[in-house]
């Protein structure tokens, strides 16, 4: 600035204006600055607070009545298909008016809760009005408090029509927040190219033959329940010390090289091409499976089967309940549940389906993975409920085994 | 004069703004974030939430419960670095001296791979390698591998895939220094008694250290952190950090761990590379 | 009218020196026969030379660009393999021996020094290689010597082209080879710095005796510092001697106009006695020594440089001992300072190109006087016919 020659004249206004702008810039400045650190006041202390919430006051107003719309978020090929005119789905949105969007963008539960956690967590809308999780996982989010209670007088077929094996859920026994949309058993399925018949868990875990080449699903409750059965534990009710057993024969496991991996969703293709000979499995993924190679089969354990089901849940602040409902009624009429079992071919969860199927398709009727016979799933074993701190300690063994 | 000066001073500020915002956003803020993460309260979950108690302790826990998979992502990447130097080294070496006009058709071939996805090219080796393939077959015909033995879930199998889906990280920077050796240079070399063996050694290699350094590197550090390969190409008894790290986040929630792993890695490899450099002597490179 | 010498004065013996310091040199000395490069795409760039070079001698290779004179240089340094001939160094066949293994050390044309070692190490590097003991103390002294002590532990890209060149020289030359190749060394480098650096290499070349060869296509390099000039032209050697027959009695119409300037005028040759030849030449009968005829042919080129040629008044007495040819007529005058060039019409029609030295003794022509000149019958030389008058005029003009 040209002030060299003005600088013995005692504070020229020129000066003083820049002067005083430029404090002004600094304020300016620190307070933007302020701005952004409140903003960010998290950061220096970078608590993050717990994700439970209190459904009853994190709900949003139903806006059903007025605007005939719902979006669902369930796991792929999981229902016939949408497109045609006849099917399940084109059905429903006909009969009730309701503009339906679905997505299938569930691949993997925990995959799934992470992506929905920042919100659920913290009360925000995650604008779905359905979604599909597995028990497990439809236990922690109701147990978070992130599942809104379905209405018992809208879902009278629920009610009535779910199967008996799949009721009396420990952490839900009144079907008071979850539907069963499909179910399946866990159990192991083998390549029957390559070795001999896999009859109990047992076998898979020690045969010589199979060493190296099993794969055990990621899902802690599936793979640690039948490793509590091999250590002679209930897992619908077992002690601390049963539990750490049940790890110690898993560490074994796998310190003798038995397994190939930890699988979580692809595992029936590493079984198709011959790398992995024999696995734990879901009956429903078998019997899609096996349409491509009938050398792929499906056994019931000796240890007993498990029974397990993708539950239809309402998130907090779903705009559409009383539709979502509406939804979960439908799939609970027997010929609709019928029409939907013959195509995803998983365990139908609904009572008087097998009746219906004989007019779809005969041949299903008496297919013991969609219909099983109920004395088949008298003794089906559930995993224990766990706790908060539970959960984290036998989730924590778990992952030390399963990753490290 | 000044003016000038105080100007462009003013200009090169300005231009540093995008760069200084962009490190700001996407580098500083998530790894404070992380580093903040890594001392959580283990107790923490996701119920109760997390709180910051300057916990330490947690980079000496998971330091303890998973210093295997720590050192396997150091040595399968170590191996795979080497596999890519000399591959990558005789790559490069033949491309930039010997291939003539065919020069840019091989280097869009060394990079062709990039144009399917690293997963797809990974799901590939894993055909590749599997056990009722023909590469299997064919070496359990010969008697190289016995009826039992197999490539997949061996940490052979891991090395080979990171090499290879590594390979163009290496194969590039290579190149680019090779190219600029003045091939008169190697012809002086064997006029002043070097055979080729010692011309190469005297000459060529040292001339193209910052190709191999950047090229080490560039392979190197994404090898150490990467986890498809492991997962794709390995079993239980080959998991690396990477695989612990997703799991943790992913499957078991458990973020404190799960950020001192990664913060942990990152620091092992930082000071890897600055040990690294410091001997490669950068100052030796011109 | 005519020209005739009783006896002229001979230029040294029969321009064929190189070949004739054969015999005893060839055994330690340096011998290409029959030396034959073609490219892999077909180009002949050396064809058949044969060259003499003896122990301790300094050659020049002259010739134009693309002549073949790096080609010749790497096939004895080994860098390429020759098509056809041998090379025999110091009495043993290296044709095929391996760049490393031969006694031979290059100063390269760009001086291809190692940018990634300091002076001393790209000094060092031919000894090292070859195991030598005590190689800080001999790298001193070479650098001593070629006074870059000061600069040893520089690298390459820090130093000034005349230091770099004068590195690689010294890298050359430490290992104390039986040749020493330089592909035209100071190409780069200014005039002055250019004529320094001839100097010093001709020095240390004296001082080492070593055999150097030296590869330039600037005529007056080659002349100041070889002992011995070969002018290649077209991947054979045209001509091969001391500077001052080279120049003196050229042999070829090339070599005449490459090395200097020369005037060329048609005779036909009228009589070939024992030791001197008449040409008559557009009706003036000159002699030429018969040592200085280079045809067999019964017509041939009169040559004669233009600074042998004396320019007088018409009817001036010219101090020259032969007769003088009229009709001339000035056409231009370019005075230089210490000479002047006068271009003179013939009454044939050709002009030749006259020097004369501004000594005072004559005055200076105009542009349309008309003149006789006149030449002392011992500096003609006669060339065949056949050969262009146009060889080598405008690549040697240049330099
Ligand atoms: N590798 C090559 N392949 C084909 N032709 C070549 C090759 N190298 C040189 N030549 C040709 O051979 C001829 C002689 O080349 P050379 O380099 O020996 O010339 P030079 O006499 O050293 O010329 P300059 O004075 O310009 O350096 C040239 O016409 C050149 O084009
Ligand atoms: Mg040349």
């Amino acid at each position: 600035m040209a002030d060299l020659s003005a600088a013995p004249q005692p504070e020229p206004p020129a000066r003083r204006s820049t002067l005083s702008r430029r404090g002004l810039l600094k304020g300016g400045g620190a307070l933007a600055v302020g701005g952004l650190s409140v903003a960010a006041l998290r950061l220096p202390f970078f608590e993050v607070a717990g994700a439970q919430q209190n459904p009853a006051t994190c709900k949003a107003t139903d806006l059903s009545a007025s605007a005939k719309q719902m979006i669902i978020s369930n796991w792929t090929g999981y229902i016939d298909p949408r497109r045609n005119p006849k099917g399940t789905f084109a059905e429903f949105q006909e009969k009730t008016g309701i503009q339906v969007t679905y997505n299938d963008d569930v691949n993997d539960n925990a995959e799934f809760y992470a992506k929905v956690k920042n919100q659920l967590g913290t009360c925000e809308p995650i604008d779905r009005d359905l979604i599909v999780m597995t028990d497990w996982m439809a236990q922690r989010m109701i147990d978070l408090g992130w599942i809104q209670p379905l209405s018992k007088a809208a879902v009278p077929n629920l009610h009535a029509n779910l199967i008996d094996s799949l009721r009396d859920k420990p952490w839900d026994p009144d079907l008071e927040y979850h539907a069963p949309w499909q179910s399946g058993l866990t159990g192991i399925a083998y390549n029957a190219e390559y070795v001999k018949e896999v009859g109990s868990f047992a076998d898979l875990i020690t045969r010589s033959d199979l060493k190296g080449k099993i794969s055990l699903l990621t899902e802690m409750r599936d793979t640690m329940g039948f490793f509590l059965l091999d250590v002679g534990a209930d897992p619908d009710d077992f002690t601390e010390a049963q539990w750490y057993d049940a790890l110690d024969l898993l560490k074994k496991t796998v310190a003798d090289g038995q397994l190939l991996k930890f699988a979580g969703n692809n595992y029936l293709q590493q079984l198709t091409n011959g790398n992995v000979v024999a696995c734990e499995a879901w009956s429903g993924d078998v019997i899609q499976a096996q349409y491509d190679n009938p050398k792929i089969k499906f056994v019931i354990p000796e240890e007993g089967p498990s029974l397990w089901s993708d539950n239809m849940l309402v998130p907090n602040l779903a705009t559409h309940e009383s539709n979502a409902e509406k939804w979960i009624d439908y799939y609970y009429e027997p010929e609709v549940a019928a029409r939907l079992a013959a195509w995803v071919n998983y365990i139908c969860p609904v009572q008087g389906a097998q009746e219906a199927m004989e007019k779809i398709d005969p041949s299903l009727v008496d297919n013991q993975l969609i219909f099983p016979d109920p004395a088949s799933l008298k003794d089906t074993w559930d995993f224990m409920p766990l706790d908060d701190r539970q959960t984290q300690q036998y989730e924590g063994d778990w992952t030390d085994v399963t990753v490290g | 004069m000044a003016a000038g000066v105080r100007r462009r001073g003013k200009v090169g500020y300005l231009l540093m703004v995008p760069a200084t915002l962009w490190l700001l956003v996407f580098f500083v803020v998530p790894f404070y974030s992380l580093v903040a993460t890594s001392l959580f309260d283990p107790s923490g979950s996701d119920f109760r939430g997390y709180d910051m108690t300057y916990h330490w302790q947690n980079y000496a826990d998971v330091l303890q419960a998973y210093w295997r998979p720590f050192l396997r992502s150091i040595w399968y990447a170590a191996l795979a670095t080497l596999i890519c130097l000399v591959l990558g080294y005789v790559l490069a070496y033949a491309i930039a001296f010997k291939a003539g006009r065919w020069k840019n058709l091989l280097l869009v071939l060394v990079i062709a791979p990039f144009f399917t996805s690293f997963l797809v090219r990974t799901l590939s080796w894993q055909l590749i390698l599997s056990d009722h393939g023909w590469v299997v077959r064919s070496l359990q015909f010969v008697h190289l591998l016995g009826p039992e033995d197999r490539l997949l879930a061996t940490p052979a199998a891991i090395v080979a895939g990171l090499a290879y889906n590594f390979l163009p990280f290496m194969v590039l920077p290579l190149f680019a220094s090779i190219d600029k050796i003045d091939p008169r240079l190697v012809e002086a070399s064997s006029d002043l008694y070097a055979n080729p063996f010692v011309g190469f050694f005297k000459v060529t290699w040292p001339l193209s250290l910052p190709g191999v350094v950047s090229g080490t590197l560039l392979t190197f550090i994404p090898a150490a952190g990467d986890y498809i390969n492991a997962e794709f190409l390995g079993s239980t008894n080959q998991r690396v950090i990477g695989n612990v790290i997703q799991g943790q986040f992913v499957d078991a929630n458990n973020a404190p761990v799960a950020a001192s792993l990664s913060v942990l890695l990152m620091l092992i490899i930082v000071a890897m590379v600055l040990v690294y450099v410091r001997r490669a002597g950068t100052e030796e490179l011109l | 009218m005519s020209l005739l010498a009783e006896n002229g004065p001979q230029n040294g013996p029969d321009n064929a020196a190189g070949t004739d310091a054969g015999g005893a040199a060839s055994a330690d000395g340096l011998r290409l026969a029959g030396l034959t490069k073609r490219y892999p795409n077909g180009f002949t760039a050396v064809q058949g030379l044969d060259l003499e070079v003896p122990r301790g001698s300094f050659i020049a290779l002259l010739g134009p660009s693309g002549c073949g004179k790096t080609t010749t240089l790497r096939m004895v340094a080994g860098l390429e393999r020759p098509t056809a001939g041998t090379i025999t160094l110091a009495g043993s066949d290296i044709t095929h021996a391996k760049p490393h293994q031969r006694p031979v050390n290059t100063v390269f044309q760009n001086y291809a020094l190692f940018p990634h070692l300091d002076i001393f190490e790209n000094v060092a590097f031919g000894l090292r290689r070859r195991k030598v003991k005590d190689v800080e103390a001999q790298v001193r002294d070479m650098l001593d010597l070629v006074e870059l002590d000061t600069q040893a532990r520089k690298r390459p890209a820090q130093l000034s082209g005349g230091q770099q060149q004068r590195v690689a020289l010294a890298r050359a030359l430490i290992n104390q080879p039986e040749v020493l190749l330089l592909d035209e060394p100071l190409g780069a480098l200014d005039l002055k710095l250019r004529r320094s650096m001839q100097l010093e290499i001709k020095r240390i070349q004296m001082e080492v005796g070593l055999t150097f060869m030296h590869v330039t296509h600037d005529q007056e390099e080659a002349m100041t510092m070889a002992d011995t000039v070969a002018v290649m032209n077209a991947g054979v050697i045209e001509q091969m001697g001391a500077p001052s027959e080279l120049y003196e009695n050229p042999r070829s119409t090339f070599v005449a106009n490459f090395l200097g300037q020369s005037n060329l005028i048609e005779g036909t040759v009228l009589s070939r006695a024992a030791d001197v030849v008449t040409v008559d030449m557009h009706g003036v009968q000159v002699s030429v020594p018969t040592a200085r005829v280079h045809t067999d042919g019964d017509r041939g080129w009169v040559g004669i440089r233009p600074e042998k040629v004396l320019i007088g008044g018409e009817g001036e007495a010219l101090d020259a001992p032969g007769n003088t040819i009229p009709g001339g007529v000035v056409t231009d005058v370019s005075f230089v300072g210490v000479s002047t060039l006068y271009q003179v019409r013939m009454p044939w029609g050709q002009e030749l190109a006259v020097f004369s030295q501004n000594t005072g003794r004559t005055r200076m022509f105009r542009t349309g006087e008309r003149v006789e000149l006149s030449w002392r019958p011992e500096y003609a030389f006669l060339l065949d016919i056949h050969q262009s008058a146009a060889a080598g005029v405008e690549q040697g003009d240049d330099d």
